[in-house]
């Protein structure tokens, strides 16, 4: 389908002037690929980070489990890891 | 919940785009005197529209951050400026490529249309630093809405300079004393500016979702007393 496309266009004067057309167009995909690599890479350092809060989040619940005596500074950061408690307020 | 909203408006980007590039290639017709390189226009007009609307914005958001002192508007306010110096980066490469191949030259010094918006664009570079040399998160966030104000109060008087000033050595796109764009080219214009502004919200929303996922996973992290990350960043503002 793809292919038909370009029989259904005038002809394109892909001389000079297509060289500069194509380069503008070009450079504008490259701008988008290179912003969304660079979320990419973000997003990574965010999963990257959200696996160490819960890897901290899972040692301190066995440690809590482990000792359950420890009193209620322990008991409140478990309870902070509930959806209730780790819930954001995000605007 | 920044991310709400985001799938419909990345589809309404794409099917914007894709409405708008064929316009350009199979619909407007070749411009008398121009030819196939007025093609650059559709791309770039838009581009540099949507870039100083989003400086503007961005100072709008500065305001409701100094009026309201909330840190939202701040985040808002530094993603639209960031967004939209992207834009003039695209803008700025676009715009050289089509002098290169309409004049002959890459970049002219002496046409006031290209160097008020490299003015532009490199006051809105200086925001970064300037926003990098303030430690304290509150002063930062303060001095730089009073920046985004100022430099996005700038924006619209220097484009009403620039409409004032003799040399038109500049293509101009709408009313020009000859006319404006024939309804073909200007509806295929139309359809591109549409899709270039979606782009923008689409990718403000973007970053401003990866921003409160950052935050919420800090917010997480004081929770549990846990140690921060290293190598985060001083200078964009966290949405939480």
């Amino acid at each position: 389908m793809l292919a038909l496309l370009p029989l259904g266009a005038p002809a394109l004067p892909l001389d000079e002037a297509g060289k500069y057309v194509a380069g503008a167009y070009i450079v504008f995909v490259l701008l988008l690929v290179i912003y969304v690599g660079i979320m990419a890479t973000k997003l990574q350092r965010i999963e990257k980070e959200l696996r160490d809060v819960a890897n901290i989040a899972e040692e301190r619940s066995l440690e809590d489990k482990a000792a359950p005596g420890r009193g209620p500074e322990g008991s409140s950061i478990s309870d902070s890891l509930t959806p209730q408690g780790s819930r954001g307020g995000g605007a | 919940m920044y991310g709400k909203g985001l799938k419909p408006l990345s589809i309404a980007t794409v099917v914007a785009f894709a409405v708008g590039f064929s316009l350009v290639f199979f619909y407007a017709p070749l411009d008398a005197d121009q030819g196939f390189i007025q093609k650059i226009f559709y791309l770039h007009v838009p581009l540099a529209s949507t870039a100083l609307i989003g400086f503007v914005v961005g100072g709008i958001f500065a305001i409701l951050h100094l009026r309201t002192d909330n840190n939202k508007w701040d985040a808002y306010s530094y993603v639209a400026i960031h967004i939209s110096v992207i834009f003039g980066v695209g803008v700025l490469i676009t715009g050289a490529i089509w002098a290169k191949a309409s004049w002959g030259h890459w970049w002219v010094w002496d046409e006031p249309t290209l160097v008020s918006f490299l003015i532009v664009f490199l006051l809105y570079c200086t925001y970064y630093p300037f926003r990098y040399a303030i430690e304290d998160r509150d002063r930062q966030a303060r001095y730089a809405s009073v920046f985004a104000v100022t430099a996005g109060a700038f924006v619209p008087l220097n484009f009403l300079a620039v409409r004032m000033a003799q040399q038109l050595v500049h293509p101009r796109v709408f009313a020009t004393s000859e006319g404006g764009l024939p309804s073909s080219m200007l509806l295929t214009f139309l359809v591109c500016f549409v899709a270039v502004a979606l782009l923008w919200v689409t990718l403000v929303k973007f970053e401003l979702t990866a921003k409160s996922a950052s935050g919420q996973v800090n917010r997480l992290r004081r929770a549990l007393d846990a140690p921060g990350p290293t190598g985060s960043s001083r200078i964009a503002p966290e949405v939480s």
